[in-house]
């Protein structure tokens, strides 16, 4: 419990900077919404565009002169800066005790490393969680002014759980690359470079038939804002995939951390 | 039963060496100095024996169980004063000792004040904003305030001013007292012969030497001066004769062998003085590493 607290505490202000970020772009993003809000030149202007490239930034299912349509349009960012957010922290939480030479400390404490992974990544979660929430509660406020109905809700509700299942998937990720990998300046840098190529891929997977089978590796394309906001639903397929990956990462973790020599 | 016990214990890091087939014991209620040269294998031995890394062959046993194994559990008993002490920055001194006490079972207040008053250590500042010294000196509270039986110091003194130095050694010989083992890795050959009752020499990641300190001084070597006015130093030079030097009339030299040769080819010359005296440890030391 102790190692939670101090970890919770220890990655407070990182909560706070992120928090701060996701406010601010939800509230810049709502005030651009203030132009198409129920403006039909912004619709002849979509409707001019390609199709692929709509398709591209998954633009093609919604109608950004109303709210909840937006909002779908809002899904991608939020899911590219949280999942940010995770995987930084994932990374972060083991190799930060290599890269501030704290090891030899704090593992010479009568603690397994398996207990250290296990407290250090429930206060990420924690974070993660606090983070959601606070996207949540941003979106609610900014969306307040339009008079959001209830359908508006319930789809926001949706986009937050999958979020919070995207958080997770890499946070996991993260994690493991920070127990794995000895390089601990790497760790970061790895973590981001597998979320950027899974959001590539997630972009270029609608551009051709035949690149479709990338919507598999890319978590991006897991949870479908257009699904969420027209069918109330998410594929459970995909759920099911994040679930495995999560577990395959952590239990990577576990194995790998327990037996590697620290970077002291 | 040994306190430690190392068989064998072999590291490379990939091609480079770290230990090669250390082995050694230590026992309960002794002060064990190792000593080499930095990079000889001193901090490795240490971090192995701690299981911070993991040998490529070879095992140790802490109080009788598997250093690996048993990680964990041994830990509960042993004090660890790293070389370079780091602690979590943003942290105050009073709240990391407490951390750090939270993890052993019992209350460990009352020792924390009483350790930090005796090494003069103010618990109210932020880690970031200590000396290296007084970095150190959280190390030490903190590798002593739950009463380990067992104590790691890897190069303790660096960083502590002469006076923090003694206290610390008195605080040492204390602990020794009450019956703590202490493991003492250090370059300083002066300390570790105030401080040690054995001592294990390491070079380049193996051991050369294990044995009581007054035996390594009393029985190996024997340092010799001869001045006389006639001096050939070839005189003297036969086995066991080592680091011969002859300057103004003076032959000095380090001898291991019956000391009643020298001393009978001492007797037929018409000395001006002679003297033959036990070396220090650090002269001891050096021959290792010529």
């Amino acid at each position: 419990m102790n190692i939670f607290w101090r970890e919770l505490k220890a990655n407070f202000r990182s909560l706070i900077i992120w928090s701060v970020i996701v406010a601010l772009f939800v509230l810049v993003g709502v005030s651009k919404f203030s132009a198409y809000y129920g403006n039909p030149e912004m619709l002849a202007i979509l409707d001019a565009m390609p199709q692929e490239l709509l398709e591209a930034f998954n633009m093609r299912a919604f109608n950004l002169t109303t709210l909840s349509g937006f909002f779908g349009i809002m899904f991608t960012y939020f899911a590219l800066l949280l999942s940010i957010a995770a995987a930084m922290w994932g990374s972060d939480i083991l190799s930060k005790e290599e890269r501030d030479k704290t090891v030899e400390f704090s593992l010479v404490l009568p603690v397994t490393r398996s207990k250290l992974i296990t407290a250090k990544a429930l206060a990420a979660v924690v974070h993660c969680l606090g983070l959601l929430l606070v996207t949540w509660g941003a979106s609610i406020v900014a969306a307040r002014p339009y008079d959001p109905e209830a359908a508006f809700f319930s789809f926001l509700s949706l986009q937050m759980q999958s979020l919070f299942v995207l958080q997770l998937l890499f946070l996991a990720i993260g994690i493991f690359l920070g127990a794995a990998m000895k390089e601990y300046r790497r760790a970061g840098a790895a973590a981001i470079a597998v979320l950027l190529a899974t959001y590539f891929m997630s972009i270029i997977s609608g551009l051709h038939d035949k690149l479709d089978f990338l919507k598999y590796l890319s978590p991006f394309k897991y949870f479908d804002a257009g699904m969420m906001l027209h069918e109330s639903r998410f594929d459970m397929t995909f759920v099911l995939l994040a679930v495995a990956i999560i577990l395959v990462s952590m239990a990577g973790a576990y194995a790998t951390y327990a037996r590697r020599d620290l970077y002291i | 039963m040994s306190i430690i016990a190392v068989n064998n214990l072999t590291k490379y890091y990939g091609k480079s060496r770290g230990i090669v087939d250390v082995s050694f014991q230590v026992e309960e209620g002794e002060i064990f100095g190792f000593i080499g040269p930095n990079g000889a294998g001193k901090s490795t031995t240490i971090r192995l024996l701690l299981s911070l890394i993991y040998p490529s062959s070879g095992s140790a046993a802490i109080f009788g169980k598997d250093a690996i194994q048993h990680g964990p559990v041994i830990r509960q008993e042993i004090g660890y004063l790293p070389s370079e002490v780091f602690y979590y920055e943003r942290m105050k001194v009073i709240d990391l000792l407490k951390y750090s006490a939270s993890f052993f079972p019992g209350d460990h207040t009352a020792r924390m004040h009483e350790l930090a008053e005796y090494m003069e250590l103010d618990l109210g500042r932020r880690i970031d904003d200590l000396s290296y010294g007084n970095k150190k000196k959280v190390g030490i509270v903190q590798g002593l305030l739950h009463r380990p039986k067992l104590l790691f110091l890897d190069e303790p003194t660096s960083g502590l001013d002469p006076l923090m130095q003694r206290k610390f050694f008195q605080l040492i010989r204390e602990e020794n007292q009450r019956g703590v083992t202490v493991f003492f890795s250090s370059h300083i050959l002066g300390e570790v012969q105030r401080l040690c009752n054995r001592v294990g020499i390491i070079k380049e990641g193996r051991i050369v030497e294990i044995s009581d300190i007054r035996t390594l001084q009393q029985n190996n070597y024997k340092k010799i001066r001869v001045a006389a006015g006639e001096l050939n130093p070839a005189y003297f030079a036969a086995a066991g004769v080592t680091d011969l030097e002859h300057a103004n009339g003076v032959v000095r030299f380090f001898f291991k062998g019956d000391i009643n040769t020298v001393v009978q080819q001492i007797s037929s010359l018409n000395v001006t003085d002679v003297t033959i005296e036990e070396p220090t440890l650090e002269e001891i030391f050096m021959h290792y590493y010529e």
